[in-house]
């Protein structure tokens, strides 16, 4: 049988991509909730990623509460001067609030946030009962 | 006066001819404005980190590529999905001289700035007529 190598990163954009079109095609949907949100599963976490470029990371204000995290912030630019002339404007700037549900249970206190290149990551690891455990096997 | 609600647009996806990375690209979104000095050019890019940018000007045509860093996603597996990842290509026809040398860029929280000074003979000079 021949093996093919299949880059892991390759995989993951396009098993993003046929969820993106399994999500929102062939509507044509306009506007959604900003910031448009990622979930992933870690095994031990689930991680939220954000995409918020140009957000003033200390502009993000994050609250996770249950299973249940709220992202609220704003976008805002400083405007060029009066003497600029805007040939295009397709970057919006606003306000924004953003509540997503987790799909089990997480230890909410030990939840942790970082941006990255206009990217914000937050980690929520499960709730202990929650983790995969090892177990081993007790020698009779 | 209060701030409007943002809306969030799906990324687009481009065809990009002769790639010689696989992978999918978008249209990043951008602001591109004009002062009698410059034309500045404001790009979304988020997950692409400053090195990860290319700009390239071919006689009028302005290409900017960038590309996202890939180990932000090892041992993940998604769950829910509202967006793509992959990286950003777009290109313009400039209307406009640019000097070449003088052009900068810079990326910051996912956001490309290129400023594009204008070349000598575009700048607006105002010329006073010499009395007969």
């Amino acid at each position: 049988m021949a093996f093919v190598y299949r880059d892991p990163f390759e995989v993951l954009q396009s098993e993003l991509e046929r969820m993106v079109d399994a999500a929102f095609s062939p509507t044509g949907r306009t506007g959604g909730l900003y910031p448009p949100v990622n979930v992933f599963d870690r095994s031990d976490a689930y991680v939220v990623k954000a995409e918020v470029p140009g957000v003033d990371p200390e502009k993000i204000e994050i609250n996770v509460e249950d299973d249940t995290v709220t992202l609220r912030g704003e976008r805002a630019f400083t405007e060029p001067g009066a003497n600029a002339a805007y040939h295009r404007r397709e970057r919006g700037q606003g306000e924004f609030r953003r509540v997503i549900r987790l799909p089990g249970r997480v230890a909410a206190d030990e939840a942790k946030a970082q941006t990255r290149n206009g990217v914000l990551t937050v980690t929520i690891p499960k709730a202990k009962e929650a983790r995969p455990r090892r177990v081993q096997i007790e020698a009779a | 006066m209060t701030a409007s609600e943002l809306e969030a647009k799906p990324k687009q996806k481009v065809e990009r001819r002769e790639t010689t990375r696989p992978g999918t690209y978008f249209q990043p979104p951008v602001d591109i404005f004009e002062t009698p000095d410059e034309l500045v050019v404001v790009a979304d890019m988020p997950g692409v980190p400053p090195d990860g940018v290319d700009v390239d000007l071919e006689g009028d045509e302005l290409s900017i590529e960038g590309r996202v860093s890939r180990g932000d996603y090892e041992g993940l597996k998604a769950l829910y999905v509202e967006y793509g990842v992959g990286g950003y290509y777009r290109k313009f026809a400039l209307g406009e001289m640019v000097d070449r040398a003088g052009i900068k860029a810079q990326l910051k929280n996912g956001v490309l700035v290129l400023k594009l000074p204008k070349a000598e003979a575009a700048r607006p000079r105002r010329i006073s007529v010499e009395a007969a």
